[in-house]
């Protein structure tokens, strides 16, 4: 076989290599999609239809409509979701400049109280959490989600930001201090703008995390839809409207689509989050 | 110091003392709404109910058996798709990377959603294609059906859980160093041969880390089960989280299911501490 063939044969199995692994991860969204342009009470339709034959954007208006609270979900996960980012950002910054940066006593045993936290399965945390909230009177509230998720993004934010911290030279701050700079304005000249992407990139992890928790805002959230966030409003949905599949399709369309465009946007910062937690 | 403490006292009240409380709950008779320093402390007595119940030992394995299935599933279709980001030729490389990170920006528990409609068993297209292309001749009960239901939620799981495995090998697979491929192809070597002589051993680390971190993820799956078959049929799919969000929320037993909870923790905890052995040395950031 010789050169070109052998370019050819490369490029015919890496398309189909494309193609498979495409339509692995794009079928269910494509199915949600194909039913939410269905005509409704059309998605029960057997043989089971690929492609409608009337096409129509009506289950949208449905969903957007007065009857419906999607605008609701997606308003309320954006407050939740910042909220929690801007606690997590603030937290997790001072934490990793003293864990990557300050000698301190307590210093190695701070970084394991950190990590052992990130890995809390959430269900041992859910009663005790929704019994505060309640004594609290904070059920039904967003405070009830964005407290918690504050802290439980945590973990992975102290470590991204504090790996950033580390790569900062320690002349460059000394040499801060010795022109007389006190330790907060060293930290915000000279540490924090170095470490800027480290940041961002647990940002957009924290926001990610808290709008796509489940288990604690379903929980808190007791099926008030002035507050539920966008999981919960979709599982809410689709037992609501178990027989209309149409509608909760176009509901989930609505509301997943900010955040997959978020992703491939942020598409760089996520993966170098994403592996940080392992890799190295 | 003071710059730790916010961190310090959000993770106590939001991780370490919830611990507590489970496991203290854990030791009492206690229902949803009583109070549970006046409910009668039963010591070990929730723990020996759940020991001999058979629904305890069944959810416990399901639990288990589904990890160890759906990680390796995730290791090795994720070993797949990364080894295919660097297969293909740069120019299709951006639009692989995008596919792959797709799933993971979905909300685990519309995931769940959104498989429940692609195996309904009377217009959902997985059932209607194996129906088409003559491997059964009616759809099959995936989500009523217990091993079709357990099957159903490895592969909603998975779905997922692939594209994240994905991410960490690609950051291994980056470090393997371009000479060490070219020289191996050089030789003669094939790509099997490559793979399992070369790249392999060299991401094995990697490889492992995935592991301890998806297992860790497995053990304490919650929405996938939730959403997709509520534990179903029966509490046949039921894992430990799921069974006992149930005992707590729909049930009312706040003991019993603390125990449950607790069962998830120390399960977790175990792997986790591999885990945390294994990238301490990223940990060392100024000694």
């Amino acid at each position: 076989m010789n050169k070109k063939q052998r370019a050819v044969q490369h490029k015919i199995l890496s398309v189909l290599i494309v193609t498979v692994i495409g339509v692995w991860c794009l079928a269910p969204l494509a199915w949600i999609f194909i039913t939410s342009v269905k005509p409704m009470g059309t998605e029960y339709r057997i043989p089971v239809e690929y492609w409608p034959s009337e096409p129509t954007l009506d289950n949208y208006r449905t969903v957007l409509g007065e009857r419906f609270t999607i605008q609701r979900s997606i308003l309320n996960s954006a407050i939740v979701s910042t909220g929690s980012v801007i606690g997590t950002l603030t937290m997790a910054t001072l934490s990793a400049y003293a864990i990557a940066r300050l000698k301190f006593r307590y210093r190695i045993h701070t970084l394991y109280a950190m990590q052992i936290a990130g890995m809390i399965p959430p269900i041992v945390v859910i009663a005790p959490t929704f019994v505060m909230m309640r004594a609290l009177g904070l059920l039904r509230t967003y405070w009830a989600m964005i407290l918690p998720n504050m802290v439980y993004a945590l973990p992975l934010s102290s470590f991204l930001i504090a790996s950033y911290f580390a790569n900062v030279p320690f002349e460059l701050e000394d040499a801060a201090k010795i022109d007389g700079a006190g330790t907060l304005k060293t930290i915000f000249r000279i540490v924090l703008p170095i470490a800027a992407p480290g940041i961002f990139s647990a940002g957009v992890l924290a926001f990610l995390g808290s709008w796509g928790e489940f288990m604690l805002a379903n929980t808190v959230t007791i099926g008030s839809p002035a507050v539920e966030t966008v999981p919960v409003a979709i599982q809410s949905l689709s037992r609501a409207f178990n027989l209309q599949w149409s509608w909760v399709a176009a509901g989930t369309v609505v509301t997943i689509m900010p955040i997959i465009i978020a992703v491939l946007v942020f598409q760089r910062v996520v993966v170098t989050g994403l592996s940080a937690g392992g890799v190295k | 110091m003071v710059l730790a403490f916010p961190a310090l006292l959000g993770l106590l009240v939001f991780n370490y003392y919830p611990i507590i409380q489970s496991l203290l709950y854990s030791f009492f008779d206690l229902d949803f709404t009583t109070d549970w320093l006046n409910a009668p402390f039963i010591g070990f007595q929730n723990y020996a109910t759940v020991m001999a119940s058979d629904q305890f030992w069944y959810t416990f394995l399901f639990t288990t058996g589904f990890t160890v299935v759906a990680v390796t599933l995730d290791i090795s279709l994720g070993m797949l798709f990364a080894l295919s980001t660097f297969y293909v030729p740069k120019g299709m490389r951006g639009i692989l990377r995008a596919f792959i990170i797709v799933p993971w920006a979905i909300p685990k528990v519309i995931q769940a959603s959104m498989w429940r409609w692609m195996l309904n068993s009377d217009v959902g297209p997985i059932g209607d294609i194996l129906v088409r292309i003559g491997l059964v001749d009616e759809p099959p009960l995936f989500l009523a059906e217990r091993v079709l239901a357990m099957g159903s939620i490895v592969a909603a799981y998975t779905w997922k859980g692939a594209s994240i495995a994905a991410f960490f090998l690609m950051g291994g697979l980056a470090l393997i160093p371009g000479e060490v491929k070219e020289s191996a192809i050089v030789d003669g070597a094939g790509p099997l041969r490559r793979f399992f002589s070369i790249s392999l051993p060299i991401v094995m680390p990697t490889v492992f880390v995935a592991l301890l971190y998806r297992s860790q993820d497995a053990l304490r799956v919650f929405d996938v089960v939730y959403g997709l078959t509520g534990g179903g049929p029966g509490t046949s799919t039921d894992t430990l989280s799921s069974f006992a969000y149930n005992a707590y929320f729909r049930f009312a037993q706040f003991g019993r299911a603390s125990t449950y909870a607790v069962v998830t923790f120390i399960l977790v905890g175990a792997v986790g501490t591999f885990y945390i052995s294994r990238v301490r040395r990223n940990f060392s950031f100024r000694d």
